[in-house]
């Protein structure tokens, strides 16, 4: 019978090097190899709703469905008998592109699909994933239900709240961390489990958190050195003129949240 | 070692390749026996796959554990009705449930090789896959799947030169747990609030928009092209007569090894902790199980020489449910834990039946309540009534899964809930 790993922590939180995938690199057990890179315009109708990991921070006043974003919509929605089916990832490309979705996203999102501003919030409020208020640009989501619950899921929500200094949804003044609560993420035998922005992180231990932290703040840096929100053209600024026939709907205040 | 852990009682037939990063690939999985399995279906009346998979016996893994075949023969047999839909149920949230998101991130072409067979057998045109939003990681493996696909001719039209047309689209979800429900999910994948709907009709009669329907989970289509490799007698070789062919059992808590194990149904639920798993951390002791996942009544310790199949877990007052075995030690607070449950289903209520939107919140509010040292005496009479009052009289099973835990933890250890309340009484003297 085998005996129980004792956890390698060099590279904490990624279950690859914590003894669960020993022989594995990170790129394997992420599958980001086989990925590889993305196209923005979204590849294959069939797979367009997913998108490439965001190392850039996201900016509030992009334009949204413009360009290759364009035909990613168009894409998506090219694949359901009516637009309506596409809200759920018209809404997500949204906030892929914005970071969180405010009253004027929703509105252009219901534009875009000829539905309703109200039906679209209606929904949109129905699902957690939606930010309907700015995150920080990394949103840490842990999860406290039971299975990590029982292997120590609050001490490590509390870990991390005690090392961004901040409230649980608050974001930090630096603007780079929102720190949730998460219900279960389904990946229970690997606890605790800690979800930022696209990545999870596993077997989190409480100890664990300031290296996680030190790792998120290193490719914040080397992101916001080499590609800023300004060098896409299609994150335009704030002096977009609104589409016609779209209400120029009031925005949330934007946050710091530029890096 | 490989994929996490691995043990030699296994029967490794959809996780075979877990852990192995070409098994991915495309390439990787036809060199695998990929694919061979597709165009052995498609050579087939939908009729007579339908038959094969109805044959061996293969329960939905969903949790509820429907016969697939019949599910599928529920389908019109002809044209008339089109386009039919088949739909993919990743939306993984029970939970203990971490299955699926395996099988999606491992193996990407298997799912979809299961779901294109699937299609072919209900004659749907158009596969969902939904999976949760949450599932970014394997939601991108899956896209490249997908791509990779269409770009080798095995999805899109004429597949392997067949003549049969299926179009696979990956939806992602956007966090709500009552989405895995599967007309939850149809009214999701619509673009509309995740509400469940009244049945009838079926989703075989009138499901994702208003046509015929079919929701298969992850793990019911991974099962699939072995099934259709190996021919319907093979898979009945695995299991019992009832609840033939292996399972993933996604072992989570205090556990010396935690995981995916890939086991014939029917496998002793001690022997896969105490064997399989190494049994209890820190060499402590167990205090209770939950063996299909949190919607599932807890088992004391001394409850667990069962066997993990459909009959026997009903048998032993629980449900099989996603096979998702949470394990509790002995120093558990079981008043805790199911608190946190609870107010899952609270957060999760989609809102719609009364018994429910309040039932879940009044669960919530008298455990907390308990937890912390405030109970009284009549909590737990008011706690069954509410339960009572909360099974059986709504649209979805949400509302009975919020219930189950409490019910049966009271049952079972009613002195951790007496000893937290008498606790109170001693503070309310001292004030």
């Amino acid at each position: 019978m085998a005996e129980q790993v004792t956890p390698i922590r060099g590279n904490p939180g990624f279950a690859g090097e914590t003894g669960e995938f020993a022989q594995l690199t990170e790129a394997d057990v992420r599958g980001s190899g086989y990925v590889g890179t993305r196209d923005t315009a979204g590849g294959h109708p069939g797979s367009a709703c997913s998108h490439p990991y965001q190392v850039v921070p996201r900016n509030p006043d992009a334009m949204l469905f413009e360009g290759p974003y364009r035909e990613r919509l168009d894409k998506i929605v090219s694949r359901y008998p009516t637009p309506q089916g596409a809200l759920l990832p018209a809404l997500g490309l949204a906030q892929e592109i914005r970071g969180h979705l405010s009253a004027d996203s929703m509105a252009q999102v219901a534009d875009a699909l000829g539905l309703s501003p109200t039906y679209v919030r209606g929904v949109a409020t129905f699902y957690t994933m939606y930010n309907k208020q700015p995150v920080g640009d990394y949103l840490v989501q842990v999860c406290t239900n039971v299975s990590c619950n029982l292997c120590g899921g609050d001490d490590v929500m509390a870990a991390f709240l005690e090392a961004v200094d901040a409230e649980a949804g608050e974001i930090t003044p630096d603007g780079l961390f929102t720190v949730i609560e998460a219900e279960c993420l389904g990946a229970c035998g690997f606890p605790t489990a800690v979800q930022v922005n696209e990545r999870y992180f596993e077997n989190v231990a409480p100890g664990d958190v300031p290296a996680i932290l030190e790792r998120l703040r290193a490719e914040h840096a080397v992101a916001g050195e080499t590609v800023t929100p300004q060098a896409n053209p299609y994150a335009g600024g704030g002096d977009t003129p609104p589409a016609a026939g779209r209400p120029a709907a009031a925005d949330e205040p934007a946050t710091g949240g530029q890096g | 070692m490989a994929y996490p852990y691995r043990h030699e009682s296994e029967v490794r037939v959809m996780s075979e390749h877990f852990g192995d990063p070409e098994a991915r690939t495309l390439d990787g999985w036809r060199r695998r026996g990929g694919y061979e399995a597709l165009r052995t279906a498609l050579g087939m009346a939908p009729g007579d796959v339908v038959n094969i998979v109805k044959d061996s016996g293969l329960r939905g893994r969903g949790g509820a554990g429907f016969p697939t075949g019949v599910k599928w023969s529920f389908m019109p047999r002809d044209d008339s009705r089109q386009p039919h839909y088949l739909l993919i149920n990743a939306d993984e949230s029970e939970p203990g449930a971490f299955k699926d998101r395996e099988l999606c991130r491992w193996t990407p072409h298997q799912v979809i090789e299961g779901a294109l067979i699937g299609a072919h057998a209900i004659r749907a045109k158009h596969v969902y896959i939904y999976m949760r939003g949450e599932f970014f990681e394997p939601a991108q493996i899956v896209a490249r799947a997908i791509e990779e696909a269409y770009a080798t001719g095995m999805a899109g039209t004429d597949i392997m030169g067949s003549g049969v047309d299926i179009d696979v689209t990956l939806h992602l979800g956007a966090g709500a747990y009552i989405c895995g429900e599967e007309t939850a999910l149809m009214n999701s994948l619509e673009g509309r609030r995740g509400q469940p709907r009244i049945k009838p009709p079926f989703p075989a009669v009138m499901g994702a928009f208003g046509r015929p329907t079919t929701i298969n989970n992850v793990e019911t289509v991974a099962s699939v092209p072995h099934i259709i490799r190996n021919g319907a007698e093979w898979y009945r070789s695995f299991g019992t007569e009832r609840s033939p062919g292996t399972k993933l059992f996604n072992m989570s808590g205090h556990l010396v090894r935690r995981g995916n194990f890939e086991l014939p149904l029917g496998f002793n639920l001690k022997e896969l902790i105490y064997d399989v798993c190494g049994g209890i951390r820190d060499g402590r002791q167990l205090k209770a199980v939950i063996p299909g996942g949190s919607s599932v009544p807890i088992l004391a310790a001394d409850e667990i020489d069962i066997a993990m199949d459909y009959e026997s877990v009903a048998q032993a007052g629980s449900m099989l449910g996603t096979a998702s075995v949470i394990v509790m030690d002995d120093r558990t607070n079981m008043v805790k834990q199911v608190r946190r449950m609870v107010e899952f289903y609270a957060h999760e209520s989609c809102g719609q039946c009364t018994p429910c939107r309040e039932g879940t919140a009044w669960l919530a509010r008298i455990l907390r309540r308990i937890e912390g040292g405030f109970g009284r005496m009549e909590d737990l009479d008011h706690l069954l009534d509410l339960g009572a009052n909360m099974t059986g009289t709504t649209i979805c099973v949400l509302s009975d899964s919020a219930a189950a835990p409490v019910a049966s933890s009271i049952a079972k250890f009613k002195d951790e809930y007496l000893a937290l309340i008498r606790r109170d009484d001693a503070a309310a003297v001292a004030v």
